[in-house]
């Protein structure tokens, strides 16, 4: 089978999508993998932690010319790989090939995009639909999703998590007692982990704009870091027009892997490199020329108010 | 759903008309906005798919602020007694005037102007005349007078005319609103004028003499009337994000001229201030959502959609904003008129 899914994996490189049947073989193997994870997978450095991509397929293939292949290098993904951009299907497609072929070298964690829910909303339903004449493929990638992880521990001292922390979750014991194989609630300490933001006007706990999740001040992010003995806590979910940004003392970071987002914020991104010491590089990369390739002929073209 | 790149530039301005037009559609089907006129002036509304949350949210601050912005000078003129009158340039698919037609400040309203492309007026114009709902505010169709060879209506308190902003405002709206005879625009009543998204795709020079006509056609007259004027669109384009607009819109053969003047929101207001309006100001839509758009609206639109991403919203709505600007002759009293303008 290697031989079959090297194939695939180099289709997908080339942003061509697999055939329906390759994709229901390759998402059973899948869950097969993710199934065996916990919660919080645990994940050795040297890795290379990314942020959100949002099927922004030819600026993951710029981030990796940056921070190099898999599995030559190791990476972790903290979700929001499908929606937003052109091309989810093949950018998820080539993440998940990538982790069934090399498990130890790709983790892949959930973001609040990878629900049924969300995915209707902001485009990867639709993409599937019209790339493949049904929601089979988008059925099989969300029982996927189901079984993704919901954060990873670097060397037990970087915790990875798509949005943040949950009033709910005190330690990532408890993160590890969570049922996790559904759909992202609407509430709850699964919902807040893909869906909390940091926020530096507050302390304590507060209420999120974005209808679901919370904010949380500098206090419980350092209570929590102290608590469970860790020295980052890195998330993605939040645009850096950057590419990332560190709060509260260097305590929390956010990565942000999608740069020109949406094909209209004119942001850069960035992928953060760990070494064997848990010392952070942040490698910032800007988005893929604008050439035909990137962007399809029949595209919508970002919108604006006109 | 998106109309093709064009290489007629000026095909592709009045495309931005449809984009409007579906916007606010689609806020009005996702319940963000009422207006059961808008279906009216899309063909085949029940077919397009509703726009993404964001254009759904800045479609609902954008109106929500300048029907309030409207309101309160209908609701000012009444105050003193007058009526008052509203000139909507580039009006395109706007449906203002049949929202207020139909509400509880008619009677506020001496007369409406829409003025736009003929292009665009003569398609209005004929979805006024095929469409009942459009046509019951106008009373006896008999009313309804078609002219200018289907590019113009008149009717008691409304005339839609065909023009293009963009040339020499003597030669155009001169003979169109001031004929001596019998002006369409009086220069002695309370006059807003709208700008939603249409200056700033013209030049500088030719916005600033439109601007300075309509000044002028008041300030002149020794008529005691009151010049307002309401303008919408996008500023700040020399940031990365606003440089991505533009290369974007240069795609749809779309250009900006108009923002170059106004990198800042502060830079905005000198648009009036420096042709001899009286006070001006200006307010991002990202500070409208924040800080001036009621609570408990609020509220009720967050629990509409899902919206996932407050910080795209923030950058998107940090480059357009509302200004506003009023002239008043130095013998009206400026407590009234002062009072005009979104509160916190």
């Amino acid at each position: 089978m290697p031989s079959d899914l090297d194939s695939q994996i180099a289709q997908l490189s080339r942003c061509e999508p697999i055939s329906e049947a390759q994709v229901k073989t390759l998402c059973i193997k899948a869950r097969e993998i993710l199934i065996e994870e916990g919660n919080v997978q645990v994940v050795d450095s040297p890795v290379t932690i990314c942020g959100d991509i949002h099927g922004q397929f030819f600026d993951l293939m710029e981030l990796f010319a940056v921070g190099g292949w898999c599995p030559e290098t190791n990476y972790l993904f903290m979700g929001d790989f499908v929606d937003r951009g052109f091309y989810s299907v093949e950018t998820f497609l080539l993440l998940l090939a990538l982790k069934v072929r090399y498990p130890d070298r790709m983790t892949l964690i959930r973001g609040n995009h990878e629900s049924r829910q969300i995915t209707q909303v902001y485009g990867f339903y639709d993409e599937c639909q019209r790339k493949y004449g049904s929601s089979n493929v988008w059925r099989w990638c969300c029982e996927v999703f189901d079984y993704l992880a919901l954060g990873a521990i670097v060397d037990g001292r970087v915790f990875c998590v798509h949005g943040g922390l949950s009033p709910s979750l005190a330690s990532i014991d408890q993160i590890r007692a969570i049922e996790r194989k559904q759909e992202v609630p609407h509430e709850g300490p699964m919902c807040d982990l893909l869906w909390s933001d940091p926020d530096d006007t507050i302390t304590g706990w507060g209420l999120s704009p974005r209808g679901a999740g919370f904010l949380f001040g500098a206090d419980i992010t350092k209570n929590f870091a102290h608590h469970n003995a860790l020295d980052l806590i890195a998330r993605a979910h939040q645009l850096a027009m950057e590419g990332y940004k560190l709060m509260f003392d260097r305590m929390i970071v956010t990565v942000w892997s999608a740069p020109n987002y949406c094909y209209r914020c004119g942001n850069v991104a960035s992928i953060l490199e760990l070494d064997e010491h848990l010392g952070q590089e942040y490698k910032v990369f800007s988005h893929a020329p604008m050439d035909v390739r990137s962007i399809p002929t029949k595209r919508p073209p970002p919108e604006y108010f006109l | 759903m998106f109309p093709p790149p064009s290489t007629d530039a000026d095909s592709s301005i009045r495309s931005t008309d449809s984009d409007a037009a579906l916007a606010k559609l689609s806020a009005v089907q996702k319940q963000y906005l009422r207006d059961p006129y808008i279906q009216y002036f899309v063909p085949r509304s029940h077919l397009h798919a509703a726009r993404p949350p964001l254009i759904n949210i800045g479609t609902y601050v954008r109106t929500a602020a300048i029907d309030d912005l409207v309101n309160q000078w209908l609701s000012l003129s009444h105050d003193e007694g007058k009526q008052c009158q509203i000139v909507s340039l580039g009006a395109g698919s706007d449906t203002r005037y049949w929202r207020i037609a139909a509400g509880p400040q008619k009677d506020a309203l001496s007369t409406y102007i829409e003025i736009d492309f003929p292009e665009i007026t003569s398609k209005k114009a004929m979805a006024i005349r095929k469409n009942k709902q459009l046509g019951a505010v106008f009373g006896n169709p008999a009313n309804v007078k078609v002219s200018g060879g289907g590019a113009a209506l008149h009717a008691s308190k409304y005339h839609l005319l065909p023009a293009d902003l963009r040339l020499s405002p003597q030669e155009t709206l001169g003979p169109l609103l001031a004929q001596v005879s019998e002006p369409l625009l009086s220069s002695s009543l309370p006059t807003l004028l709208l700008f939603e998204c249409v200056l700033v795709y013209m030049s500088p020079t030719s916005s600033s003499s439109l601007l300075k006509w309509f000044l002028h056609y008041f300030s002149q007259s020794g008529d005691n009337g009151l010049l307002g004027t309401i303008v919408y669109e996008m500023f700040g384009l020399e940031d990365s994000f606003g440089r991505v607009m533009v290369d974007n819109l240069k795609a749809r053969n779309i250009s900006l001229p108009g923002a170059e003047p106004y990198p800042t929101v502060e830079s905005l207001p000198t648009r009036f201030t420096s042709i001899g309006y009286t006070a001006a100001r200006a307010l991002t839509l990202r500070d409208i959502r924040l800080q001036y758009i009621d609570r408990a609206e609020l509220n009720r639109i967050s629990t509409l959609e899902f919206l996932d991403e407050v910080e795209e919203l923030d950058l998107v709505l940090n480059h357009y904003a509302i200004t506003w600007g009023l002239w008043h002759p130095k013998t009206q009293t400026k407590a009234l008129w002062g009072m005009w303008g979104l509160k916190t």
